[in-house]
Parts: C-alpha cells; structure tokens; sequence
C-alpha cells in the first residue's frame, strides 16, 4: 500500500480522488467526509463552528458555508450529487464543564448544524461516530469511501457509501 | 494502584538523570529576565557561547512570527529590536522542541502533535493576557504554554499500558483524566512535569503552571491568573482538535479560571474561534 496521506487541518476543505487517504484529527470539531461512489473521489471538511457570527473571511471554518463549498469542489471535479453520501464524526464535548461555559456544547450544535445542511443540501448521510468525550483520528479512504475512527485507543471502519 | 509503576516513577523522579534535560542556557535566561540588574550585554554574551542555539534564535527572530520588520543579525540586534522578553520566549521555542517534537505513545499522539500543541496553547495564552491587559505576564505564560505538558513526555512510557484501566476509572468515577493518572499510577503528569521544571530550575511560576494547569483553583493565589490562562489554553485547543490524544477531551473546565481570567463568553468564543489563523502564523515554529 503506498496510497497518498494527506493532512486536513483545522478549518480546512480537502478533495482528492483513490486511493488518496484523507487525514483529520478531531476534538468538538466536526469532520464531513463525503464520497462519490460512482467517481471514486471525496472529500473532507473539518469545521471549527457551526455558523458565522461575526461574517468572517473563512468560509471553510464553519459548517453552514463549508459544506457547501465541498460539495461545490467535489461537483467541478466530475462528482454527481446523486452518487454522493456522508459520513461524519467528531463533536465531542468536555467531560466537565461548567453550564455558563456556552463553549462546553459546542461539539453538540457543530453536530447539529452540520445534519441540518446536509440534509438541506439533499446528501444522505449514512454513518456518524459522534458525540461523548473522546478525540478522533479519522482516515477517509478514498479508494473505496471507508472510515477509519481511531478514539481513545479503539479502531472503528465504517464501510457504507 | 499499579505499585510497580509508581515505584519506577519514584525511582526516575529520585535521579535526575532520568528526567528530560535542557540547554543551560533556557535555564539561566528564564531566571535573568526578571532581574533588573541584568544588562543586554550579560544576556547576549551568555547566548552566544551557545552556536547553534544563536543560529535557531536568529532565524526565529526573522521569522514572520516574531519578526518586527528589520532584518536581525545578531542577539545584540535581537534584543534591542525584539527585547529581552520576547528573545527568552524565542530560547524557549528553541530549547524546548527537542523535547517535546516526538511521538508521545501512550496519549497516542504522532510526532509533532504535543509540540504544535504547545506552541498553540502558548499563543493563545499570550493572547488572553494582552487582551486582559497583562503584558507583564504575557510571555510567561507563552512559555507556561509550551511546556505545561512536558510530563507526558515522562509518564506516556507507564500510561500504554494501564490506559484502560485509567480510562474505566475516569468513566467509573467521573474524574478527568489526570485525576485518574494518579489514582492508577501514583503521579500524574502534572507532578513529573513540575519536577522536570525543578530540575532545569524554572522559577516557581512555570512550576506552578505545570502543576496546577488543569486544576487552577488549587495553583497559590499569586499565580492564578497565570495558571488559568494557561488552563482555558490548554482547553481551547484541545477542543480545536490540536493536541488531543487517548486522554481525549476528558478534562474540566474550571469555572474558577474564567473568573479569574475575567473572561467574557464573547471574548472566549472570539479567540477560539481565531485559533485556525493562529495555526497558519505558528507553522515558521512547528
């Protein structure tokens, strides 16, 4: 196996085509990895917040305007919207914190905000491994679409596509 | 408790030998920063016995990171355009990566992960004193930041192979993760990391940052803010997504250093929400 790794940082977009691995590492952060099946490519958002408050600069921060802007990546590139499903995960929350800490849910309504666009988008998302305390490493293979979630020691694939 | 653990723990922390080491330099530089009686002069002939440790200062020193502007040459320059603060931060960044660059295997975290990690919490540390008006201790806790978890280094060596067991502990009882450490290994990392801290002869605030970071209630009066910086730094960025590890997001955020910060909820979601740009300006350092 000597498939491409590439590394998607915090609030970044990545895209690539089989058999690239896409790479993230997750806290209360969301990863949206979305495949198209027929195509072979996909890609991986990794949102820091929900929305933008202030109108920021940085599309690819938020999960309102960085999924669509993945989608819009994957579509230049060849990708058809009805081969297209998701997969995501992340949104974990501290283990303790104290309720006048907004911050303490954020994980939650990162995972919230990011279903309600996909669906508004029309992309069905099949698997998610989100949620509880734990930090993710995530691999997204691109050869065939699984999900690798590396947490607190475990290895997790999800296969759906 | 694991006994045999803490024996081997007790038996590295009685012989210095074993715990991590660092340039002489990083140890005589923290301490002459707060001493008026130091000159310029006396630094700048201190750091250039040391070639190598000029050559990594005087690139940092250009680096966009913490350049101002002109071109530097010398430590003589250094000081004089950056000051002797920011030239002790910069001997930090560079002292203290050998140590910390490396893989950390029993937190799971991949070489470079625990060292960008520091390197943000130390940014976002400074951050939080400028905009709370603490200049004084600004770039003690960027230099808090890089090392509060210099432990791990220590103790992840142990923690492979009682992960579990802390883990179920953690869940069991619901304590955070380095409350468990203890529990299960008679230290945590805290503790080894405030006596690596004692053993390169850092001042008591940076013992106490590395003690007390995730437990800031407990760190003495006249260290907590520095100490609370430090604990929502460490937080912010653990959340981000940088740094986390097997002990995953398994921490507590201390209400007690949000007021002692006095931080307000627009201002702790402003600054977490610049943490990706804050990557981009730290990558010259990683």
């Amino acid at each position: 196996m000597n498939n491409t790794l590439i590394n998607v940082g915090v609030a970044q977009v990545k895209i690539s085509s089989s058999p690239t691995i896409l790479r993230t590492i997750l806290g209360s952060c969301v990863g949206i990895c979305i495949y198209d099946r027929m195509k072979k490519i996909g890609g991986l958002a990794h949102i820091l917040l929900p929305n933008d408050q202030a109108a920021g600069t940085n599309p690819e921060k938020y999960a309102e305007t960085a999924i669509p802007l993945l989608v819009n990546q994957l579509l230049k590139n060849g990708a058809k919207k009805e081969f297209m499903s998701a997969k995501i995960a992340g949104g974990a929350s501290m283990f303790k914190f104290d309720s006048n800490i907004a911050l303490g849910q954020i994980g939650e309504r990162n995972i919230e905000e990011t279903k309600a666009i996909l669906t508004r988008l029309g992309i069905p998302l099949l698997e998610e491994d989100v949620g509880g305390h734990t930090g993710r490493v995530i691999d997204f293979f691109l050869e065939d679409g699984r999900l690798k979630v590396k947490a607190s020691g475990n290895e997790k694939y999800y296969y759906k596509v | 408790m694991q006994i045999n653990i803490k024996q081997r723990l007790d038996a590295i922390i009685n012989n210095i030998d074993q715990l991590p080491s660092i340039p002489e330099v990083a140890s005589k530089i923290i301490n002459m920063v707060n001493d008026p009686s130091v000159s310029f002069k006396q630094v700048a002939e201190l750091i250039s016995k040391d070639q190598a440790m000029t050559a990594n200062i005087l690139k940092l020193s250009n680096s966009a990171y913490f350049s101002k502007g002109k071109e530097i040459s010398s430590i003589d320059r250094a000081l004089v355009t950056l000051g002797l603060k920011e030239v002790k931060n910069i001997v930090m960044v560079v002292a203290a990566k050998p140590v910390l660059d490396k893989a950390i295997i029993g937190y799971d975290l991949e070489k470079g992960v625990l060292w960008n990690h520091g390197l943000l919490v130390a940014n976002i540390a400074n951050a939080i004193a400028l905009l709370k008006k603490r200049k004084d201790v600004a770039d003690v806790v960027f230099t808090g930041g890089i090392i509060h978890n210099v432990g791990k280094v220590v103790v992840a060596l142990y923690i492979k192979t009682v992960y579990k067991e802390i883990l179920d502990y953690v869940q069991s009882k619901g304590v955070p993760f380095s409350i468990a450490e203890k529990e299960v290994m008679g230290y945590n990392h805290q503790e080894i990391g405030e006596k690596i801290l004692v053993k390169w002869q850092f001042p008591p605030v940076l013992q106490s940052i590395v003690r007390f970071y995730a437990q800031p209630d407990q760190a003495p009066a006249q260290f907590r803010f520095e100490v609370s910086t430090v604990h929502i730094a460490n937080l912010l960025a653990l959340m981000a997504g940088i740094g986390v590890g097997s002990d995953g997001l398994y921490h507590e955020f201390n209400r007690v250093a949000l007021e002692t910060v006095g931080l307000t909820e627009a201002e702790i979601n402003e600054i977490y929400s610049k943490i990706p740009e804050m990557m981009k300006q730290l990558k010259e350092l990683q």
